[in-house]
């Protein structure tokens, strides 16, 4: 497919790796060209993360070989990769917001002259590296804290570019990004790659491959499906290689009672986040708000809960307008929401299965609003436990000696205490193994059929396909397409990925 | 680039010399300072400004090391004990076996020095948080302090150390030595935090000391490093302290200097969140104390009023930075 | 992730006795309450102190542990907050409310229910000052507590021109601190000292039930352990935090009517003299097991841990002659501590935490 006459930057051959019973990786191959900037595509669990991992010598492959400029070298830690030349970006800039630029960029390895630091010859190479990205050099002597996100990124890869890097890895760098800021990272890409620099480029978003990549890689499953130039390949192609044969998913069509809509969204809008965002859900349906990371999806659930204000449009609970303006309020409209990020938003660590079920429901399990009924608050704990199948010995087992599925499972349930009328669930399977997905979907299915308005804002694409009853895809910040649970998974990742042509 | 900017690239070098926090403290303590002349005409006379430079140095002194121990996100309550292990070991010294001056200053530095080690490497190595370690070792240090003493008191204390602010002997153009070498040693500290890799590493680990190991500062030498560091400015301080009292050395000595020197710091603009501070700021945050303590005396008020200001001091000086970093958040 | 189940690897009974000892905080200072009670007896029998030890003198001793285990629980209120959270400035609301309790029953002749009542609804006020700064504001919780510290400090010397209140019914609350027989078996067991019954029993069942029993309890662990999670559940976070430290005020309040009763005069440095009242009570609040860092802590490690330091001190005041006794007990303290934040290091490392 490409003509291989030059020795190649990277190479790596028939690499396979596993994390216990899970096969992250059970096959791939990749080459890395010098000038050229190489993209790597794939959904989630495919393998790409691990990939990353095992070139920048965070993680070593159980199997395969790994050549840098033709000559066979072992990736066993990151100083190893660093020393070859191989620098990864990270999408979480690990920078110290009170030093400046210069500093970060040289912590650790400073420039000396006479026992103190040279500032002059660090700010120098500093303002050279700057100039090569195309960046304002006032940025040596900025504080990181004063820059911007899409700014903290750029040093993030000048930091990468001081080690002398042949091979940068970025790891969705335009996540993070708004469209103005994505222009200068193109730039800042361009430049590297006509400087010689290999870049391998991860991103969801197939649209922007189109501008920058040259070659594509794709995995699927823990394989890479095969490497294409960018100029052969369609969008609709990409995801169709990303998602692979479409399974006949033999799901039951539900039916869905007519109805007004109990959650509605009227062109709601943060500033900075999303904008004219329209979704609407009945009592007994399961609406997807599918959307790439990035997209703006995950801020419009906080924003619904009252963890954000919005600034602009309306939420209807019934048919009456609310102004939403903490949790706790939107609980009393009704509201219950699983958050996205268990660990953070969701887990109280130490403490036990039943505590963290009670949380925030204690008025209604308290006499008085005073007095925790603990017998009410065991019996309402093991309920749920075994309405959702948690593996426990007792309610008094600490959530954080628990599986990631578990857990999840006893945050869900602290949602379900009070009968929500709408359910809201951010990535309610992320971090969660297969068994307990099903479960969790099942369960998903269940409260729906009760008469729950359920939400599902999710970046997981056969999560959405299989759940839902209508998906509403988000695309940069706002509500685009809506598709039925008759629509293929091809249709619904170039909606969402852009280009739908 | 031309060479215009590339000029001006070197001469900026970083960070700021000096933060807006101490640009105000030194507003506030020039007001202050007037407001005090014009009020009590005795206050801006050398025998009412002497002993509140000899007042001011050992807090300041000791502010220095514990600027360094809060950016690297410290702290160090056990400074108070520790003066008094130091005072007494070397008042004992100067009244039995007479020793000179810079025997006793060896003595103090050394044993504060040690005393810093003993918490360093509790805190280094030991992994537990440093308010409770020197909380604990604070109790060490008392203990250990008030075995030295024996009885109540020292007394029949030498002037050996009059070197250090007592007396004309004590001041070089009517500046305190005493004062002098903290202007000497807070000004090396901040040559060596701003200039050196060392110093710019305590941000870095008070800012993320995960991601600075990673980056490959050694962690636990630094944070050894401050503390130990701190001890021997406390064995420095602890000759003031003597220098500057009479003949006698009671107990009560170093009693509630672990928080005088907190509220300085705080009151410098160095942040007990660790990653951001001044020692700059520090010395001036000592002096407004000081200052403000002079000046309620003067003034003819009860001294313990002075206390009530250092509080209000800190409310208002923690509170701007509060509020400062809310209006970078929402922009 | 893999559904295998884990099989814990049998645990030999030396190895089980270390886990719980180390993972327990209860059952480690119980350990040590005995080991040190017995070794005191052990030294008595052998008539190497300079008074009996008996359960007589453990018993009068305990007079020392009501300020002690109040302020105790006052800071595990504040720490469970988490955030940071911690009050240096007990001891100077004990100097203040105690000035406040002196004016109002020694100057003005208050009735004494009315004047305990207004010294403790004090003590809430000065804490919830702490609260508003901490949990509204958003200060650091030691930086807020230190200024307050200062100016409460400050505020109680220049309140009655440094002169403590002892007119005659101040100094007629001396009988608060006397020990009495306990009604029914009273003549089996010792006299115990009754603020032991009007201060601190009621204390501790009310921040018992406060925490194990109520809603509030729970809402103060759940923003100690996590109060990003606790605010996505919808709890009101900074009330919650605010009121931590109204409570902390309050006992505050209580310990200074207390002190004044010992001391049978309203000193105005009676919470701040020497090291003040601060230390000693987030020493007994670490000790107890209380994490820093918020969340883990409980009632009955705080009073457990008074005791053993109570009865440790106790016993050094008889192993040695004259100041010799109190310096010791400084000894003990820190000893003691530093062993316990060690200890609670390796805990977490070997075990991934304590109870």
């Amino acid at each position: 497919m490409i003509d291989t006459n030059e020795t190649p930057r990277l190479r790596l051959t028939a690499i396979a790796k596993r994390f216990g019973a899970v096969r992250a990786i059970q096959h791939a191959d990749l080459i890395v060209r010098a000038g050229k900037v190489h993209a790597l595509v794939g959904e989630n669990g495919a393998g790409k993360s691990t990939m990353i991992k095992i070139v920048a010598g965070a993680e070593t492959a159980d199997t395969g070989e790994i050549e840098f400029e033709g000559e066979r070298v072992r990736l066993g830690s990151t100083t190893a990769a660093i020393a070859l030349g191989i620098a990864t970006v990270y999408q979480e800039p690990q920078l110290f917001p009170e030093l400046t630029v210069a500093e970060n960029i040289f912590l650790g390895r400073e420039l000396k002259r006479a026992g103190r630091v040279d500032w002059a010859a660090q700010n120098a190479k500093v303002v050279e590296l700057l100039e090569l990205l195309g960046l304002p050099e006032r940025y040596a002597t900025a504080e990181v804290g004063t820059l911007s996100v899409a700014e903290q990124q750029q040093v993030s890869i000048a930091k990468a570019l001081a080690s002398d890097a042949t091979v940068l890895i970025l790891d969705e760098p335009s996540a993070i990004l708004t469209d103005a800021e994505i222009e200068v990272l193109f730039d800042v890409v361009r430049r590297l790659t006509a400087a010689g620099v290999a870049v391998v480029y991860i991103s969801h978003r197939l649209d922007e491959l189109f501008r920058i990549a040259d070659e594509v890689t794709v995995m699927r499953d823990g394989r890479t499906i095969g490497t294409y130039p960018i100029t052969e390949l369609s969008v609709r192609q990409i995801a169709h290689l990303m998602v692979g044969e479409e399974l006949s998913d033999a799901r039951p069509h539900r039916e869905v009672p007519e109805g007004p809509a109990v959650l509605e969204l009227r062109g709601l809008s943060r500033a900075g986040k999303f904008r004219d965002v329209d979704v609407s859900v009945r009592a007994g349906e399961i609406v997807a708000l599918y959307g790439l990371v990035g997209s703006g999806v995950s801020e419009i659930a906080a924003c619904v809960y009252g963890i954000d204000r919005s600034t602009g449009g309306q939420l209807l609970i019934g048919a009456d307008p609310v102004d939403i303006r903490s949790p706790g309020q939107a609980q009393r409209l009704g509201i219950a929401l699983l958050p996205a990020n268990r660990k953070v938003e969701g887990m109280f660590g130490f403490q036990s299965i039943a505590f963290n079920i009670s949380a925030g429901h204690l008025g209604l399990l308290s006499r008085f609003g005073v007095w925790v009924d603990r017998a009410r608050e065991k019996a309402v704990a093991l309920k749920l436990i075994e309405r959702l199948a948690v593996k426990t010995p007792h309610e008094r087992q600490p959530i954080s000696a628990m599986s990631g599925g578990n857990a999840q499972k006893v945050v869900l349930a602290r949602q379900l205490v009070e009968r929500p009328k709408v359910l809201v669930l951010a990535e309610p399977t992320q971090g969660v193994d297969v068994g307990a997905k099903e479960e969790i979907h099942r369960l998903i299915t269940e409260l729906a059929e009760e008469g729950t308005a359920v939400l599902v804002v999710t970046s997981d694409l056969p999560e959405a396909l299989r759940i839902a009853d209508r998906i509403q895809v988000v695309r940069g910040g706002t509500t685009t397409d809506e598709f039925g649970p008759d629509a293929s998974q091809v249709d619904l990742l170039a909606a969402a990925a852009g280009g739908s042509e | 680039m031309t060479a215009v900017a590339e000029a001006r690239i070197r001469r900026r070098v970083l960070p700021a010399p000096v933060t807006g926090q101490e640009f105000v403290l030194v507003g506030v303590i020039v007001a202050l300072w007037a407001a005090l002349a014009i009020s009590t005409p005795a206050f801006l006379t050398a025998g009412s400004i002497q002993p509140l430079l000899v007042a001011t140095a050992p807090v300041a002194l000791v502010g220095v090391a514990m600027t360094i121990v809060i950016i690297t996100g410290g702290i160090d309550v056990s400074v108070g004990g520790a003066i008094m292990v130091c005072s007494v070991l070397t008042a004992k010294a100067l009244v039995g076996p007479e020793v000179s001056l810079g025997v006793a200053v060896l003595l103090s530095v050394a044993a504060g020095g040690l005393l810093g080690l003993v918490n360093g490497v509790l805190i280094a190595y030991g992994r537990v948080h440093a308010i409770i370690i020197t909380f604990g070792t604070a109790n060490l240090f008392m203990f250990l302090g008030l075995q030295i003493f024996g009885s109540g008191t020292v007394n029949g204390i030498p002037g050996t150390l009059a070197f250090f602010g007592r007396g004309p002997d004590g001041r070089t153009l009517g500046i305190p030595h005493a004062f002098l070498i903290t202007l000497l040693i807070t000004a090396a500290a901040w040559w060596y935090l701003r200039h050196t890799a060392g110093g710019r590493h305590f941000f870095a680990i008070g800012g993320d000391p995960q991601a600075a190991r990673l980056a490959g500062v050694r962690v636990q030498r630094r944070v050894l490093l401050a503390y130990v560091l701190t001890g021997l400015l406390v064995g420095l301080a602890s000759c003031f302290v003597i220098a500057q009292g009479t003949s006698t050395l009671d107990q009560s000595v170093g009693a509630g200097k672990e928080l005088a020197v907190i509220a300085a710091v705080v009151i410098g603009g160095t942040s007990i969140m660790g990653g951001r501070g001044s020692v700059l700021g520090t010395l001036l945050g000592a002096l407004l104390v000081q200052s403000v303590a002079s000046g309620v005396t003067q003034l003819g008020w009860r001294s313990q009023l002075s206390d009530l200001f250092v509080g209000i001091f800190i409310i208002v000086a923690v509170g701007a930075d509060l509020l400062r970093a809310r209006a970078r958040r929402n922009r | 992730m893999t559904a295998a189940t884990v099989q814990a690897p049998a645990e030999s009974p030396a190895a089980k006795i270390l886990r719980v000892l180390l993972t327990q905080r209860i059952a480690l200072l119980a350990v040590l309450i005995v080991v040190v009670v017995v070794t005191f007896f052990v030294n008595d029998a052998g008539g190497y102190l300079t008074a009996p030890y008996d359960f007589d003198y453990m018993s009068a001793s305990l007079i020392n542990a009501i300020p002690l285990a109040m302020l105790g629980l006052a800071e595990l209120l504040v720490i469970l907050s988490g955030r940071g959270g911690i009050d240096l400035s007990v001891g100077a609301i004990v100097s203040l409310a105690g000035m406040v309790f002196g004016f109002a029953y020694g100057e003005w002749g208050w009735p004494l229910w009315l004047a305990i009542l207004a010294t403790a609804g004090f003590g809430a006020l000065l804490g919830a000052v702490n609260g508003f700064l901490v949990s509204y504001i958003g200060f650091p919780a030691l930086i807020a507590t230190l200024a307050t510290f200062y100016a409460y400090k400050s505020l109680a010397i220049v309140i009655n021109n440094q002169q403590p209140i002892s007119t005659k019914p101040i100094q007629e609350l001396f009988s608060l601190s006397k020990s009495v027989e306990l009604p029914l078996f009273g003549q089996y067991v010792p006299d115990v000292p009754l603020g032991i019954f009007t201060f601190l029993l009621p204390t501790v069942v009310a921040v018992w039930l406060l925490l194990a029993r109520t809603s509030y309890g729970r809402r103060l662990y759940a923003i100690g352990t996590n109060d990003v999670a606790a605010r996505w559940a919808g709890l009101p976070v900074r009330d919650t935090r605010f009121k931590a430290y109204v409570y902390a005020g309050l006992i505050s309040g209580l310990v200074a009517v207390v002190t004044v009763g010992q001391f049978a005069s309203a000193r105005p440095d009676a919470g701040v003299s020497g090291n003040g009242m601060a230390l000693p009570a987030i020493t007994i609040a670490v000790l107890g097991g209380v994490a820093i860092t918020g969340g883990i802590g409980r009632v009955a490690g705080v009073v457990l841990a008074t005791l053993l330091i109570v009865w440790l001190n106790a016993g050094i005041l008889l192993a040695f002659v004259g100041n010799e006794g109190s310096q010791y007990q400084l000894l003990a303290l820190g000893a003691v501590l530093v062993f316990a934040a060690l200890l609670n290091g390796l805990t977490n490392r070997k075990y991934g935490g304590s109870q």
